[in-house]
């Protein structure tokens, strides 16, 4: 028995003694659920209409007004249409910027927990001079606006002649790296410092127990902030955008559904950016659903922390 | 965050720790170097190198030498000049002309008032002000209106996000059934790429009837349908804001939820007893005890907006700018890397002033 259904066997019996509330509950409760609906239509409808778009002809794209699900032009009766999703996976550049996303976010990911997790145990739990400067030094560059260090990376990356792919998986630690290790920090010092200690006592190493004790204590945290890592990686428009300009073969999804072009020169395509915009967000959907109460602590955690 | 620096041991523990703690300390060194040389590569060194570069005319693929320029490129970017147009004077009457159609007296155009030597200024905007009206006038018109597009994106967005927010986070913080399936929703625009939904807002925004808010509009009787959101200079700053309000605001509310459940409900049964009233208990509870939250969610949005490129490039690409959008083109389609870089760096101390202004008004510290 939980506390709402407590309150929901509750009312009718207060609702009954008190009639002359009666009406006046019952119009909040309409009002409530109205609140409700619209908060979600505010929340759902964008993508809604993203899919709704996608599963239509160019024709019904053009047709005016706007149908809220497809339909045919001439009869009016629903008629859906997948050609667009056909359409996206036999376009090679969104197929190629797929693997290049998921290589970049992937790389970006491994590489912040692993070096955010020697920094977060450095941070959390062992005594050093200069710690406290440290840490302003990583809160600060959480705050870090990429467009400033732009022009500098950008001549770098010209003039080394590094590739395109590379460029973004160093540069984008810019972002995931103290993110990574100040939350990681957190969470390194809310383990017991006795672990450590005995650890210590038993004759291990710092090194050890931290390999061997901590991190596997913390890998709930890993998988939060990597995940967090992973989407932002995934998100990342500046810089790929401007890495990308002279090496279109290693665009990333943000960068190849912005430039989305079809397979024919025409104007722009919707009905394919719309198909690609579905099929792009829906395992990011599900991730976040899967991880959804993670995804809030971690977020909670990285802001509040602050 | 609490950092505990002072070492919790025992007093006799701590001679034969001493050992210990110089082998701690080198690990701990070891164990941040990777941290610091990513970050030097490529966080300090390149800033370094806008700075030094925005002093510079630097252009890529360009046949002049680069020198120093010193201030150029800064002054460039940065020069403003007010000047008051003249009424218009009709030679045959020797008074001020009058438009026929609106009634409005007409004054002499911005061209002919703004200076032209050494520099051409050239006007940002006009505005009328008891009965005169005044330009204001920059070297780099683009460069100016995209800092003052981009504060009132600022403003304007946090402002809606963060009451919008509280809204959906109170509505949300009771027991309904139906509750999860609404946190879950809350993470749906969160979780879409900004790009992706920058695309879907724009075909929304496509100045047909085949786009959505033309349909409403039209249906509304509001307008023909045929109204050019993204492409008219009145509809292009809100446009912007409306599709940042939606992909952010869920994220204020589930911040804000997350406070919400951090107050105790002892306190609202207390209130309850005392017979305050909902507003009441909105105020001297709720607000109070969400002000950290709120601060923290404040902080990360204004930084974050400051900043905001794609939104303005995916749906405006050089039709409307944010500081850094117009960054972006100076380096890429102008290929100007001096000149961006003084843009970098102007919208660098931008928004590190605002980061302090905020750590220093709102007394958030380390600890």
């Amino acid at each position: 028995m939980t506390d709402a259904a407590v309150q929901r066997a509750a009312t009718p019996t207060r609702a009954a003694v008190t009639t002359a509330r009666k009406p006046r509950v019952r119009w909040k409760r309409v009002g409530f659920w109205a609140l409700i609906v619209l908060i979600a239509v505010f929340l759902l409808f964008p993508f809604y209409w993203a899919i709704n778009s996608s599963l239509k002809t160019e024709a019904q794209l053009q047709m005016t007004p706007a149908t809220f699900i497809p339909r045919d032009p001439v009869t009016n009766d629903i008629s859906v249409t997948f050609q667009n999703y056909k359409a996206v996976f036999q376009n090679d550049a969104f197929v190629r910027s797929l693997r290049n996303s998921a290589l970049v976010a992937t790389s970006v990911t491994v590489l912040s927990l692993l070096i955010g997790a020697f920094a977060g145990f450095a941070l959390g739990k062992l005594r050093f001079k200069g710690k406290a400067l440290s840490l302003y030094l990583i809160l600060s560059m959480t705050m870090f606006p990429q467009v400033a260090v732009l022009t500098g990376l950008y001549a770098v990356i010209l003039n080394l002649g590094i590739s395109a792919i590379p460029s973004m998986i160093l540069s984008y630690m810019l972002f995931t790296l103290p993110f990574t290790v100040w939350v990681l920090t957190a969470f390194f010092q809310a383990l017991p410092d006795d672990l450590l200690q005995s650890a210590q006592v038993d004759g291990a190493t710092p090194f050890q127990s931290f390999r061997m004790i901590l991190l596997p204590l913390t890998a709930p945290a890993l998988v939060t902030t990597g995940l967090l890592a992973f989407i932002a990686a995934f998100n990342e428009y500046l810089f790929a955008l401007t890495f990308t300009t002279i090496e279109p073969n290693a665009r990333t999804v943000p960068v190849a559904i912005a430039l989305f072009s079809g397979e024919i020169a025409r104007q722009e395509p919707f009905g394919e950016i719309m198909a690609a915009a579905v099929l792009v967000t829906i395992p990011l959907i599900l991730l976040v659903l899967i991880f959804q109460k993670r995804i809030v602590g971690g977020l909670t955690a990285g802001a509040v922390k602050g | 965050m609490a950092v505990a620096t002072e070492p919790k041991q025992k007093a006799p523990r701590r001679k034969k720790t001493s050992g210990l703690l110089r082998s701690e300390q080198r690990l701990a060194y070891w164990l941040l170097v990777p941290t610091i040389v990513i970050l030097i590569a490529i966080a300090f060194y390149p800033l370094g190198s806008v700075f030094l570069k925005s002093f510079t005319n630097d252009t890529f693929a360009s046949a002049v030498e680069t020198e120093w320029v010193g201030l150029q490129n800064y002054s460039d970017l940065l020069s403003v000049t007010f000047a008051e147009l003249p009424p218009e004077i009709d030679p045959a009457t020797g008074e001020q002309v009058i438009d026929p159609e609106t009634g409005e007296p007409e004054f002499l155009s911005s061209v002919e008032v703004l200076p032209r030597e050494p520099r051409r200024y050239k006007d940002v905007f006009t505005f009328g002000l008891f009965g005169s009206q005044y330009v204001l006038g920059a070297t780099d018109p683009d460069f100016i209106l995209s800092i003052f597009d981009t504060m009132v994106f600022t403003v304007t967005t946090i402002l809606f996000e963060v009451l919008l927010g509280l809204g959906i986070a109170l509505a949300l913080n009771t027991a309904f059934p139906g509750r999860g399936f609404m946190r879950a929703a809350m993470l749906v625009p969160w979780a879409i790429l900004t790009a992706v939904s920058s695309r879907i807002w724009e075909w929304m925004f496509i100045d047909t009837r085949a786009g959505f808010f033309n349909v409403i509009f039209q249906r509304l009787g509001l307008s023909d349908g045929q109204t050019p959101w993204l492409a008219d200079e009145t509809f292009q700053l809100p446009a912007a804001i409306v599709i940042d309000v939606w992909k952010t605001t869920p994220f204020i509310a589930l911040l804000l939820l997350a406070g919400l459940a951090l107050i105790p409900g002892e306190l609202y049964e207390a209130a309850e007893v005392d017979g305050a009233s909902k507003w009441r208990q909105f105020t001297s509870i709720t607000l109070p005890l969400l002000k950290p939250t709120l601060a923290v969610a404040l902080v990360f949005r204004t930084l974050d907006a400051l900043r905001v490129f794609d939104l303005f490039q995916i749906v405006f690409a050089q039709k409307k700018y944010s500081m850094a959008s117009f960054a972006y083109y100076q380096l890429i389609d102008s290929q100007a890397l001096g000149y961006s870089s003084a843009a970098s760096v102007i919208i660098f101390v931008i928004i590190t002033v605002f980061a302090f202004l905020y750590i220093r008004g709102l007394g958030i510290t380390s600890d």
